[in-house]
C-alpha cells in the first residue's frame, strides 16, 4: 500500500459495508454513502461542529458494546456497526426533538421533524418557551466568527441567553452579509429587504447592483470589506460581468493567433 | 463618569492577547463598579477582538455588571440551609427598606442587593453579606439597623 493511501476502516452503517480513514467522523461517512441522519445544528461550511441539537444520535457497536453517540463529531478509530434507525435510537431521538419543539415552538422545521420522528405527545407537562424559532446552536455566531466580522454573540446565560449584538445596538461590525441568516437552521434571523435597502439586527444597509447588468451584488459594506481584504479596488461590476469583460479582451488579444 | 484615561490604564497594564481580556474587565469593575461601554470598546481595540467577544463575556459572568452597581454591596445567601433559615425574608426586609428588588441599585447608588447561593457558612444561616463583611444569624429587625450603619458611615465621611 502506497504511503499516500491511508488505511481503510470498514464501517457497516445500517447494513451496508462503507470504507472511511481513520478519524473521519461518522456523519460525513454515512453521508457519503447516502445513509441519512438527520441534523439540526450541522453545516457544511465549517470544520469543527457543534455537536449540539443532538439529533444526530446514532448507535455504534465496537467490539460487542453498544453506546450512542453525536455522529456529527464522533471520529472512527476503528472498525465498527453503526445503527442510525434502531429502536433505541428512535426512541431518543424522538425525545430530544420533542423537547427542541418545545425550546423553539415557532419553528415549522422542528416542528415537522417532531412529528415525523414520533410527535410529541407525552411531554403535555412541559410549556413551551416564548423563545421563537431560536435553539442557540450558535451557528450564526460561528459563521460570523469565521469571517472575521464578530458582529453578534450569545449574551447572557442559562435560560436568559440569546443571540444579539452587543447591547443590541445596530453593531459597527456588521456588514449585513446575512451569513448568520443562511446558515440558521431554523429560520430564525430574519431580514428585511426592499430594491434600496437591506434591514438585519436593526442596522439597515446600502445595496448595491452590478453597473453592467443590474445584478444584486450585496451590500456596500460587504463589498468595501472584500475588496479591503483582498487589496483590489471596489469592484463596480458583479462576477460574471467582470469574466465577460476578461474574456472579451480575451479575445481581442489573441484574435489573431 | 468614566475617564478613557482611567480606562486606558487599567486596559494597557495588560499584554494584547486575548486571555486577558477577563482579568482587564474585573479590574474595570473592580475600579468602576461596573464594565462602562467605552471601556469595553477600548479593550476590544487593544486586543484586537471584536466587542461582541467581550459581551458575551460580560454579559456571562456575574461578577460583572454592565450597569453601575451600588457603592455598598449587600449579598443575601440563599443557599439551602439560609433558605430554610428564612433567607428570603431578609430579601424582603432590605426591599422594604432599600425599596429595591434583588438585582438592583437605589437611586443615590448607595445600594446594590444581590442573591447569592451559599456563602459557605451554613451554620451561621441566615447570612447577610455588606461590602464582604458577614452580618450572621440575622433576623429581619436586625436589617435596618445594618442598612442605617453604613449609611451613618457614608455621612460621617461626606460631613
Amino acid at each position: 500500500m502506497s504511503e499516500l493511501v491511508k488505511e481503510q476502516i470498514k464501517v457497516l452503517i445500517d447494513g451496508k459495508e462503507c470504507y472511511c480513514e481513520k478519524g473521519e467522523y461518522l456523519y460525513d461517512v454515512a453521508k457519503r454513502n447516502d445513509i441519512f441522519i438527520p441534523v439540526l445544528c450541522r453545516s457544511d461550511a465549517f470544520e469543527d461542529h457543534r455537536a449540539c441539537c443532538r439529533v444526530c444520535i446514532v448507535e455504534v457497536e465496537t467490539r460487542g458494546k453498544s453506546k450512542v453517540v453525536t455522529s456529527c463529531v464522533y471520529p472512527i478509530e476503528e472498525e465498527c456497526t453503526v445503527y442510525t434507525q434502531s429502536e433505541k435510537i428512535k426512541e431518543e431521538r424522538a425525545v430530544v426533538m420533542a423537547l427542541l419543539a418545545h425550546r423553539a415552538p415557532d419553528s415549522d422545521v422542528i416542528g415537522g421533524m417532531a412529528e415525523g420522528m414520533g410527535g410529541t405527545e407525552g411531554f403535555a407537562r412541559l410549556t413551551p418557551l416564548e423563545a421563537g424559532k431560536c435553539i442557540l446552536c450558535g451557528l450564526c455566531v460561528q459563521a460570523c466568527d469565521s469571517l472575521g466580522t464578530g458582529a453578534i454573540s450569545t449574551v447572557l446565560r442559562g435560560t436568559e441567553k440569546r443571540v444579539d449584538t452587543p447591547y443590541s445596538n445596530p453593531s459597527k461590525a456588521c456588514i449585513g452579509c446575512l451569513s448568520c441568516a443562511n446558515v440558521c437552521p431554523t429560520g430564525e434571523i430574519v431580514f428585511e429587504e426592499n430594491e434600496k435597502t437591506r434591514t438585519i439586527w436593526k442596522r439597515e444597509f446600502e445595496l448595491v447592483y452590478c453597473e453592467e447588468c443590474g445584478a444584486l451584488m450585496g451590500t456596500k459594506e460587504m463589498l468595501e470589506r472584500a475588496a479591503a481584504e483582498t487589496g483590489v479596488e471596489t469592484p463596480k461590476v458583479c462576477d460574471a460581468c467582470r469574466k465577460k469583460a476578461m474574456a472579451d479582451e480575451m479575445m481581442h488579444t489573441y484574435r489573431f493567433v | 463618569m468614566v475617564s478613557a484615561e482611567e480606562v486606558a490604564r487599567i486596559i494597557e497594564a495588560y499584554p494584547a492577547d486575548r486571555r486577558f481580556a477577563l482579568a482587564a474587565m474585573q479590574d474595570m469593575q473592580n475600579e468602576f463598579n461596573y464594565v462602562p461601554e467605552e471601556g469595553l470598546e477600548m479593550l476590544a481595540e487593544h486586543l484586537g477582538c471584536p466587542i461582541a467577544q467581550l459581551f458575551a463575556m460580560a454579559t456571562f459572568y456575574k461578577a460583572l455588571s454592565l450597569t453601575p452597581k451600588g457603592k455598598h454591596i449587600i449579598k443575601i445567601c440563599n443557599g439551602t440551609a439560609c433558605h430554610i433559615r428564612g433567607a428570603m425574608n431578609l430579601v424582603t426586609g432590605v426591599k422594604r427598606e432599600l425599596n429595591i428588588e434583588p438585582g438592583e441599585t437605589t437611586e443615590d447608588g448607595l445600594f446594590s442587593v444581590e442573591i447569592v447561593n451559599c456563602v459557605g457558612s451554613c451554620a451561621l444561616a441566615p447570612v447577610m453579606l455588606v461590602d464582604g463583611i458577614y452580618h450572621n444569624k440575622l433576623r429581619v429587625e436586625q436589617v435596618p439597623g445594618i442598612i442605617d450603619s453604613y449609611r451613618a458611615k457614608d455621612g460621617e465621611q461626606h460631613d
